[in-house]
């Protein structure tokens, strides 16, 4: 095993040295057991990677689990690896030296596991990039038995085929159950000595519920360019791969003693998860489909975690994850809790995004009792007709309802969060975008002076819908780049008037090419590492996305972007993607995507059950 | 207001903690305060922060072997536990040397700062010390509130001493008025001295100790 030495004038010569140098609080050193010793009782050395910045990384939540989570064992050892910046990537490769993890400083190709954690499509060429740097061969086919495994798991993997060449395994679903399994077969297969093979310890890992082995399927296409058949080519592999679940989050894994960071990172505070999965069944919202069904923790739980991390980190704010925070069933007892315990110790709860229809005066209240939090709402679509559409069940009376508890409230404004290119959408769904922001406007007009703020301010954002596998838009096709330009020139043209909005959007050719690689299959490979080839990385950062590079490449490939993007699919087309089972099935995709576009909404799970498939893991929401 | 009680700590701070910035290092200290336990005091406002002041802000990549930290503090410990308690919730890099109790006085601890000891280590520091010697003024560029403007940094230079080829100590002006950080006198080195750029990248600085006014208690083992 060796050590990188980063040089002094390197370290001094970056952007936020701090980020590469580790010896956070709570991070975990060990010793590694001399070669002898391990050939009696293996020794697991983890890599836990990240493809963005340190910053984004530690934000993580499944990292903060698994990490803690792995390092349980006495014969593992879990250390971090994140992106290096482009600078330091630049001047390690000047330099000759490795990509390195932050623990122990040792190169990525020493490792014996390296899982990485896939939050984003646009995250695919920082992945090569990080096994390059790391001095790891990029194709599976071309590593051997002196090299790394490379897993992956995450929301992305749900259709990994895009990177099926470069990850050895992939492990679908909520990690904490299978990782350990993953684990444990990888020590077994350790011990089994010289006459071990890669394939050896695949094959075996591909028995565990919920791993899958990419190359143990072979894909087959039509004329046509779609797929004829995804099957597997070896005896004993299971034809679907079924994702794996946690149940009881109160039993479940969740780490007290967290990573403290010496620098700022985006989401620098405690993390409490309060839930997994979302009720709503928004249509475009490919996590509210794939994290299925709901499980909640208790608040009780929750509670004397926060206190707990309090303890050990030092934290003076206490931050909520979960997809809709404000869907949580006790959040009251939960809030009221956390602000009787933490406001003596000077620390802080900042409140999530809240939903407009159960949004309260009295969540606000107390949350403007420890610091005023910024608000935001997510309307997505301008009219009701394209709100119904996606299945976002918010009228604009519930905005106006809630802008007004605001205003009255104290607060000065909102973020405001819609879509563009959603599917059925026309000019006029655009135009409804302007209208319910100078709607607001006009409310607040309307109040009398002494009850409202001083002055407005609404940040309004737009994004491009992007269609995502396993959400019932999984069969639309992608609105085109040049008419997402001119729906966001007419927007910002209508509001050029509205002195309080603020428009910001989101880079439509970005959106392309995230939605040609989360559609993607398996011939994009080449496509993905001609673009690292040529310079691309860190994607879904502004400033050094490459769109022509990647129209390049798509073109030398011989692919044309938008079969992937632009197309809308038959029902029986197979996707890239039908060998995963999520629990939800395609027929209730399928029903939805036809509701969608009669306009025809779908109730939450809670109040009624529209039977989506989730019920078979036989547990959480589906059975309360 | 209720009585607060002052302790000064002196800490050291080496890798991996020199790569932190200023900023960071007070957040680091904030939290390990916190989970430290100790008792202290928050600043009134809408935005209330512990109560604690660095004599000199600590650049990049600088190690320290005694800088000091003043906290308020709403009971009366025992200085020694306060360094105790602290030296077992501080990460990697970090150590609190010593704590004295300080009286509660007008000037703030910056003001106290006098002077600063560094050493550099880097290949042929001696040669271009020797080279510089007898350059007068000394005259650097250095970036200050949000322009290049020109500096002579000889009257603040007030010791050099070779400690071999490739070391040196050195005593400068500190603090708030007239202050010589490492990485300007390096520059000076480069500029008048010869010393190759390449060198002075790779130099190790270590702030050995800061003087503070010697009305003030510090400069006193307890």
């Amino acid at each position: 095993m060796s050590t990188v030495n980063l040089p002094r004038h390197l370290l001094a010569s970056v952007e936020k040295p701090a980020r590469y140098t580790g010896g956070e609080w709570n991070s975990i050193v060990k010793t590694v057991p001399e070669a002898a010793e391990q050939a009696l009782r293996p020794f697991l050395r983890y890599a836990f990677c990240f493809p963005d910045t340190y910053e984004i990384g530690m934000s993580n939540l499944a990292l903060r689990i698994l990490y803690h989570l792995l390092n349980e064992r006495p014969d593992v050892w879990c250390e971090r690896v994140f992106a290096p910046w482009t600078d330091m990537a630049d001047r390690m490769r000047s330099e000759g030296l490795p990509l390195f993890s932050l623990e122990s400083r040792t190169p990525l190709h020493e490792f014996d596991l390296l899982g990485f954690t896939l939050q984003y499509e646009l995250a695919f060429t920082t992945v090569l990039e990080m096994l390059d740097l790391g001095r790891v061969p990029l194709y599976t086919a071309d590593r051997t038995l002196a090299d790394p495994f490379v897993m992956a798991g995450g929301p992305v993997v749900y259709n990994i085929e895009p990177m099926a060449d470069f990850f050895d395994l992939v492990i679908i679903g909520e990690g904490e159950e299978v990782l350990a399994e993953v684990v444990e077969c990888y020590l077994h297969w350790k011990a089994s000595g010289e006459t071990r093979t890669r394939e050896g310890f695949l094959q075996a890992a591909a028995q565990i519920e919920g791993v899958y082995v990419p190359s143990f399927y072979t894909v087959t296409y039509q004329s046509d360019g779609t797929i004829q058949t995804i099957e597997p080519n070896r005896s004993g592999i299971p034809a679907t791969i079924r994702k794996r679940i946690v149940f009881d989050l109160d039993q479940a894994y969740f780490p007290t003693r967290s990573i403290v960071p010496n620098t700022e990172i985006v989401h620098d505070r405690i993390f409490l998860e309060l839930f997994r999965g979302c009720t709503r069944g928004c249509r475009f919202c490919q996590a509210g489909m794939i994290y299925r069904p709901v499980r909640e923790k208790k608040p009780s739980a929750l509670v004397s975690q926060a206190l707990e991390m309090e303890k050990t980190t030092g934290y003076d704010e206490v931050g909520m994850l979960s997809l809709s925070t404000s869907d949580y069933s006790a959040l009251s007892e939960l809030t009221d809790g956390l602000l009787c315990e933490l406001t003596p110790h000077h620390t802080s709860l900042s409140l999530p995004s809240l939903r407009l229809d159960n949004f309260s005066l009295e969540l606000m209240e107390k949350a403007s009792s420890t610091r005023k939090g910024g608000l935001t709402f997510a309307p997505e679509a301008g009219t009701q007709r394209l709100r119904d559409v996606i299945n976002k069940n918010i009228t604009e009376e519930d905005l106006l309802k809630a802008m007004e508890l605001a205003l009255r409230g104290g607060w000065s404004g909102a973020k405001l969060y819609f879509m563009l290119g959603l599917p059925t959408e026309t000019i006029e769904d655009v135009e409804g975008i302007a209208h319910l922001a100078q709607a607001i406007e006009k409310l607040y007009q309307s109040l009398p002076r002494f009850e409202r703020p001083k002055r407005l301010e609404l940040s309004l954002s737009t994004a491009m819908f992007i269609p995502k596998p396993f959400t019932p838009f999984q069969w639309s096709p992608q609105a085109d780049t040049e008419t997402m330009k001119s729906h966001q020139m007419h927007l910002k043209d209508l509001l050029r008037h509205s002195r309080s909005v603020r428009y910001k959007w989101h880079e439509p050719k970005q959106s392309y090419i995230e939605g040609v690689l989360a559609r993607g299959d398996r011939r994009l490979g080449v496509v993905i590492e001609a673009a690292y080839r040529g310079g691309a990385r860190f994607d879904a950062w502004d400033e050094q996305f490459k769109i022509d590079l990647w129209l390049d490449c798509l073109k030398q490939a011989g692919l044309d972007p938008n079969f992937y993007a632009r197309r809308e699919r038959t029902r029986q087309e197979i996707f890239p993607w039908s060998h995963i089972d999520c629990g939800v099935t395609e027929d209730f995709l399928w029903s939805e995507y036809q509701r969608a576009m009669a306009a025809q909404t779908t109730p939450e799970c809670r109040e009624q059950c529209s039977a989506c498939g989730a019920q078979c893991f036989g547990g959480g929401v589906c059975y309360e | 207001m209720s009585e607060t009680f002052i302790v000064r700590l002196r800490f050291s701070r080496q890798e991996p903690a020199i790569w932190l910035a200023h900023l960071d290092m007070m957040r680091t200290f904030e939290r390990s305060i916190r989970r430290a336990g100790l008792p202290i005091c928050w600043s009134q406002g809408y935005n209330p922060r512990p109560q604690m002041t660095f004599a000199l802000p600590i650049s990049v990549g600088l190690a320290t072997a005694g800088d000091y930290l003043d906290m308020s503090l709403a009971e009366d410990l025992d200085p020694y536990e306060v360094m105790d308690r602290l030296n077992h919730s501080l990460p990697t890099g970090f150590a609190i040397l010593d704590a004295i109790r300080v009286a509660p006085a007008k000037a703030s601890l910056m003001s106290l700062v006098r002077a600063a000891e560094y050493r550099l280590e880097t290949p042929g520091l001696a040669e271009a010390v020797a080279r510089i010697a007898n350059t007068q003024p000394l005259v650097v560029e250095k970036f200050s509130k949000g322009k290049m403007v020109e500096v002579d940094i000889r009257p603040l230079i007030e010791k050099i001493q070779l400690k071999g080829p490739d070391c040196l100590e050195m005593r400068v002006k500190a603090g708030s008025s007239a202050n010589l950080r490492p990485d300007l006198f390096l520059k000076a080195l480069e500029t008048y001295g010869d010393l190759p750029a390449a060198a002075a990248a790779d130099c190790a600085a270590t702030r050995l100790a800061l003087i503070l006014d010697s009305a003030s208690p510090a400069s006193d083992s307890q």
